[in-house]
């Protein structure tokens, strides 16, 4: 076949293509008789009142010198491993605050940071391109250098995210700007498997985050520059699950639901969204529209326990929309709160039990904001 | 991938160049005809797909089904751990890092 017949068969092909994802678009359309806000209206559902001091910081964690890029909770035992512009990961201990590892980075652009399930090893990640293994059991020196015990090299652009697959200390997953996901065995240094990339279809734009199912830990979510967020299989590399669609701007942070069958993203676009996993349906769009009529980019979102509650960070001064993901209305702003952070949230994540949230921002602290009001259990 | 021949001066020869545009055409191709094939599986099961407010129902019984410490209101149980935040340290530990 001669050039100009394969460039005609491409036209026709992208033409179909497009056609085709029109009429899906319109079928969606069709399907989306309502959204969680209407629907919870129409059952007589009322937001969410919080009181001026039931959410409070409890903690403020000092230690870095520079802006924190990510953080990331152990699945127990409150303690919490943060990432920073100053090159180090800190492992803190969140209920006494105190700082048990400082391990100074061989790369100081770090973007990411996780914990191992058992809580024994670290993982990091950044502008280097590969993701660094630290074990907490290693001897740091007085500079605070820990040997790296595994290096995961093969990414093609840098690593903007990572996290171990659950209950496997074995595995993780990288996100990258060569706009692939990969789970690493940690133990060989060796790829299991690539998701997306030049061979096979995936994300046409860099890769930002990752989020693993809390009930399936073969499924896990990536949102990406191309706009969208995909659901993978991680037995089945070679094609994403489901697309999702909608956003209208860079996909910077996704989270699975608590039960594992809806996920929320947050996007360049100003908006957070909620996904139904099995039926692809857009669920709910969250969106305050700001008073200069600028769309302000959300950095990082977490679920509550229940998901009644959806914790944003925004691209501003300190920022954190408290949504009620039911009603889709903001019930608080946690930087408007007493002691809140004095610049951009660039992080969030829930503790293990759901009883505390923890904020990293370019402030260079971490906080811990937990529920020091009435509780009434119905 | 094929080396064309190359003139005195050194450059490839159309031939290899050619060759070169038509793998990476023909990669594109196969790709978008697989996108094509993926979207049409899509467009069926949609054709049976439930309405929006089906999940939506589900997602309200979901969110209502579990206890939630950072709520004003909650169903039980509670978790003793959720009042920690607020409780006396049990020992008072030093620092372990040594930078700062």
């Amino acid at each position: 076949m001669s050039v100009s017949e394969l460039k005609e068969r491409h036209a026709v092909a992208t033409e179909t293509v497009n056609n085709l994802r029109d009429r899906l678009r319109q079928r969606r359309l069709q399907l989306l008789d309502t959204d969680v806000s209407k629907y919870s209206a129409a059952q007589g559902r009322s937001p969410v009142k919080f009181g001026a001091t039931d959410l409070v910081c409890c903690r403020t964690l000092l230690g870095h010198t520079g802006k924190v890029y990510s953080l990331d909770w152990t699945p127990e035992r409150n303690r919490i491993v943060s990432a920073s512009q100053d090159g180090r990961l800190i492992v803190w201990n969140a209920l006494t605050s105190q700082k048990t590892h400082a391990i100074k980075l061989p790369c100081a652009w770090v973007m990411t940071c996780a914990f191992s399930p058992n809580g024994q090893t670290v993982a990091c990640g950044g502008l280097d391109s590969v993701c660094s293994i630290f074990s907490l059991s290693s001897t740091a020196d007085k500079d605070g250098t820990v040997p790296v015990s595994r290096t995961l090299s093969g990414h093609r652009g840098y690593v903007s995210c990572c996290q171990y697959v659950p209950n496997e200390d074995a595995h993780l997953i990288t996100s990258s700007g060569d706009q692939t996901c990969v789970l690493w065995d940690v133990t060989t240094g060796l790829k299991t498997s690539v998701f997306g990339g030049e061979f096979q279809s995936g994300h046409t734009g860099d890769v930002l985050s990752v989020s693993f199912s809390g009930s399936n830990r073969n499924w896990f979510i990536s949102g990406s520059c191309d706009t969208t967020a995909c659901l993978w299989d991680t037995r089945a590399a070679s094609r994403a699950v489901r697309t999702f669609h909608g956003h209208e701007g860079d996909v910077n942070t996704v989270k699975f639901f608590p039960d594992g069958y809806r996920f929320g993203t947050g996007s360049d676009d100003g908006t957070c969204r909620l996904y139904d996993l099995r039926t692809g349906h857009q669920l709910q769009v969250y969106h305050q529209a700001n008073g200069d009529g600028e769309n302000l980019p959300v950095t990082s979102i977490a679920f509550s326990a229940s998901g009644r509650l959806l914790f944003a960070g925004y691209a501003n001064n300190s920022t954190c929309y408290v949504w009620d993901t039911l009603l889709g209305e903001v019930v608080l702003d946690l930087g408007e709160l007493q002691d809140s952070h004095k610049n951009r949230i660039s992080c969030l994540g829930m503790s293990a039990d759901g009883s505390a949230l923890c904020t990293g921002s370019w402030d260079s602290n971490l906080k811990i904001w937990a529920f020091g009001g009435h509780r009434r259990v119905i | 991938m094929e080396v064309g021949s190359s003139n005195s001066s050194g450059q490839l020869s159309g031939r290899a160049v050619d060759t070169r545009g038509k793998h990476r055409i023909h990669a594109q191709l196969n790709r978008l005809q697989q996108e094509a094939r993926f979207l049409e599986e899509e467009l069926e099961l949609l054709e049976k797909m439930d309405n929006a407010s089906a999940s939506c129902k589900e997602f309200l019984d979901s969110v209502d089904s579990k206890p939630d410490p950072l709520l004003p209101q909650t169903i039980g149980p509670v978790n003793t751990t959720w009042d920690q935040w607020f409780e006396r340290p049990k020992e008072a530990k030093r620092c372990g890092c040594f930078i700062l």
